[in-house]
């Protein structure tokens, strides 16, 4: 898989590119600052680009303005963004209707290899990867009592990680369960909070953020 | 009596009895003259004696009176030519026509009593020329026999004949008038009409008698053209030109009188001007003072002995020009001290008294104004620095978030990653305890990170910077321990703006939090006309105030910081806590 890192600190972009190297995936270009990010986008046509949200000269929110560019120039190519901060509702306004090829992690997230090329690898086929935090803090958000609630601590933790972009199949290795045990839990869930089943993942993801969103 | 008065009084009893004698030269010596006519004349020069001494005796220092006493008995020296006695027919001849630029001379002069103007300077200097040199000319060649204009009858003789010739006379004559009368007189208009013009608006008020000047010269004019270039005389013009001359010229010095005199009258101005410095606010004094002076222009500068400069009634810094050609600036003194400057236009250096009545008539009023204008300049000058401070703070926080966020945390974050890429690297091999130690180092710094976000987060909320209010304004609400309603426009202010309204909405909301007992809250940001709006209001049971030493206070202060305003209203339904921040649009 070839990916761009657009990344202001050599340090972290370095350490980046080599931890993706190590993991099996094709580093094509290293960029800076969103104009380099721009060129190499057009020119390599990565599968997948690792954004830092905030980038030279503002240190706002470069990253995220490219990452909305790239996906209306470049559509097929996937966007993994890295942010200092997460927001529930900046995040989901970045998702916006379409979560397919989308990423939105914290940067510490990087930290832990194994789930973040995980990540990576979801994003590039197309998948999606909310970060944990922003489906925690929409589930930890004050409601009236509700579906939710119905949930056992199993199904709830299956929720979470359906929310993050994980398919049937990601569930089960993450919890070490039967892929049939997830199965059971995934139709439980959609019934408790009477939801549509739906077989695409990345509708189910949508379905599962608007659901928390609401 | 003083020795100028003996002076004075002379010149007054030589003007009168000048007078009856240029009187009873006409009647001798002209046919056709009748006793009105020759009266006419005597008296239109008696005016200028009467204003010169008048003038002479108000402004001691201005050199208009005695010019125009000098006036007077030019115009009445002027009739001595009619006479049959050829010593005084020659010298009057000769030195008659000086009465007519000295008029000119006078009125050009009016009123600071010297002609400055160079191109007035220049006119004055050829008209006396032109008045001196014409009647020698004619003297010189003229045998009395022939009739000389305007000194019927004839013969005369001149003492100064060199050679006869009558009809050089005559050309002479033709020359003297087309120039003297025509060009002369329409150029002195020229330059009337054109003091009228360059004159300061309280200039051109003070200026206005000379336009009966003008008058003067276009009768002469006209008057002089009719005759010149007239075969046969039209009497009734030359009749009512006449009289049209000698009204003006009878008016032309008493109007100057009035004019300089005036500051007299204005002194009704300054009492006026007591009567409503008792009802007038500190902002209308600018106005009544010039009302009083007659000046529109009228500057007031009060002095700020702390800060050492001058300001306005708002206490706004003025600048205060140097005394000079284009504006005068007289200095009001209190108690030895500086206190106000008048910054006035320069006709007004003529009446000193004027200037200082009025001055002293408002120096109560202008102390008044100082203090005022004092306690606003402070103000302002605190109000500033407020702003800068406020700005320098928020500043400085956003500096240290984003220092920790791109700086420290980005180095710690990479660092970890060498761990735990090296932790990696040795999973299969090595030694376990230096596998076990990379693992911890690396958990230890992830913890870091994790705190080091949470302490830049408390500095200043990096969504802030990074997605807006809006989203700042709801990451608040979902951290709240409870429900919270957010309406938010999406739209990005200025850093401070933002900075303020989430700092309002986040003490409020605080506030909620921890005095209220409110069950529900809701947080509000908008746009309205120029400011941003930011709403915080609850359920619970109100009470909450500016003064109850809650952190509204401090709320407050910050708003007012940026110019914006804090409003709390509360009931026992609730309490609403609203900024309004001004914003560029």
């Amino acid at each position: 898989m070839r990916v761009v890192i657009a990344e202001d600190s050599v340090l972290l972009r370095e350490g980046l590119a080599r931890v993706l190297r190590d993991g099996d995936f094709e580093v094509v270009a290293q960029a800076a600052n969103a104009d380099e990010l721009m060129k190499a986008v057009r020119r390599f046509k990565p599968d997948v680009a690792i954004v830092d949200v905030r980038m030279p000269p503002t240190q706002t929110d470069e990253g995220a303005r490219a990452a909305v560019e790239i996906r209306t120039e470049q559509p097929q190519v996937a966007v993994l963004l890295l942010s200092q901060v997460i927001e529930a509702t900046h995040a989901l306004a970045l998702v916006s209707d379409s979560a397919e090829g989308f990423g939105y992690l914290l940067k510490d997230r990087v930290l832990e290899i194994d789930d973040f090329l995980d990540a990576v690898r979801r994003v590039g086929r197309g998948g999606t990867a909310i970060d944990p935090e922003v489906i925690s803090q929409l589930l930890g958000r004050k409601r009236a009592d509700g579906p939710l609630d119905e949930l056992t601590p199993r199904e709830r933790e299956v929720l979470e990680l359906m929310a993050q972009g994980l398919s049937n199949r990601g569930i089960c290795e993450r919890l070490f369960v039967s892929p049939k045990t997830v199965e059971t839990h995934v139709n439980a869930i959609f019934l408790k909070l009477g939801l549509m089943p739906a077989q695409d993942e990345h509708r189910r993801v949508l379905a599962v953020l608007a659901y928390l969103r609401a | 009596m003083t020795g100028m008065r003996w002076i004075q009084a002379g010149l007054a009893a030589t003007g009168g009895v000048l007078g009856v004698l240029a009187y009873e030269v006409q009647m001798d010596n002209l046919p056709n003259t009748t006793s009105l006519r020759s009266w006419a004349g005597v008296i239109a020069a008696w005016s200028f004696l009467l204003a010169g001494l008048i003038a002479w005796r108000r402004r001691p220092r201005n050199r208009l009176g005695p010019l125009m006493v000098l006036t007077c008995f030019a115009l009445l020296a002027r009739q001595f030519r009619y006479s049959h006695d050829e010593l005084a027919f020659t010298a009057f001849f000769l030195f008659g026509e000086v009465c007519w630029v000295l008029v000119a001379h006078v009125t050009l002069a009016y009123p600071f009593g010297r002609v400055t103007d160079r191109l007035e300077k220049a006119f004055l200097w050829v008209a006396y020329t032109v008045a001196l040199a014409f009647p020698l000319a004619i003297l010189l060649v003229y045998d009395g026999s022939r009739r000389l204009r305007y000194v019927d009858p004839f013969p005369r003789d001149s003492l100064l004949l060199v050679s006869a010739h009558g009809d050089v006379v005559d050309g002479f004559q033709f020359a003297f008038g087309v120039v003297a009368y025509g060009v002369l007189a329409s150029v002195f208009v020229v330059l009337v009409v054109r003091k009228l013009v360059k004159a300061t608006p309280r200039g051109r008020r003070v200026l206005l008698p000379i336009l009966v000047a003008a008058v003067v010269a276009a009768a002469w004019s006209m008057l002089n053209g009719t005759l010149t270039f007239a075969s046969a005389r039209p009497p009734s013009v030359t009749y009512d030109l006449f009289w049209w001359q000698i009204i003006a010229l009878t008016a032309l010095p008493l109007a100057l009188l009035w004019g300089l005199l005036r500051a007299r009258l204005a002194r009704v101005h300054v009492g006026e001007l007591v009567v409503h410095l008792e009802s007038a606010s500190v902002d209308s004094l600018r106005d009544e003072l010039a009302r009083a002076l007659e000046d529109p222009t009228l500057e007031v500068g009060l002095w700020i002995p702390d800060r050492g400069i001058w300001v306005d009634a708002a206490g706004s810094e003025v600048d205060v020009p140097e005394d000079g050609a284009d504006r005068a600036v007289t200095l009001i003194e209190h108690e030895g001290e500086p206190l106000a400057v008048l910054v006035h236009d320069p006709t007004l250096r003529e009446e000193p008294k004027l200037v200082e009545a009025v001055a002293a008539a408002a120096r109560l009023a202008l102390v008044n104004a100082r203090l005022h204008a004092e306690v606003r300049s402070q103000l302002e000058t605190v109000q500033e620095s407020r702003a800068r401070i406020a700005a320098a703070a928020d500043e400085e926080r956003r500096r240290i978030e984003r220092d920790l966020h791109d700086g420290a945390q980005q180095r710690l974050v990479a660092l970890a990653l060498e761990l735990r890429s090296a932790q990696r690297q040795l999973a299969d091999s090595g030694d376990p305890d230096m596998r076990h130690l990379l693992a911890s180092t690396a958990d230890e710094l992830q913890v870091a990170v994790e705190e080091l976000r949470d302490l830049a987060q408390g500095i200043h909320p990096g969504i802030l910077t990074q997605g807006g209010l809006a989203y700042a304004l709801e990451a608040l609400a979902a951290r709240a321990p409870l429900p919270v309603a957010v309406s938010a426009t999406p739209e990005r202010f200025s850093p401070e703006v933002e900075a303020t309204a989430y700092f309002v909405a986040c003490e409020a909301l605080t506030n909620v939090v921890k005095h209220a007992g409110a069950s529900s809250a809701a947080i509000g940001a908008r746009r309205d006309d120029g400011t941003l709006v930011v709403e915080v209001s609850d359920d619970g049971d109100g009470g909450a105030g500016l003064d109850g030493g809650s952190g509204l206070r401090g709320l407050t202060d910050r708003v007012e910081a940026v110019g914006g305003l804090l409003v709390v209203e509360s009931s026992p339904d609730g309490t609403l806590v609203r900024g309004v921040i001004p914003c560029a649009s």
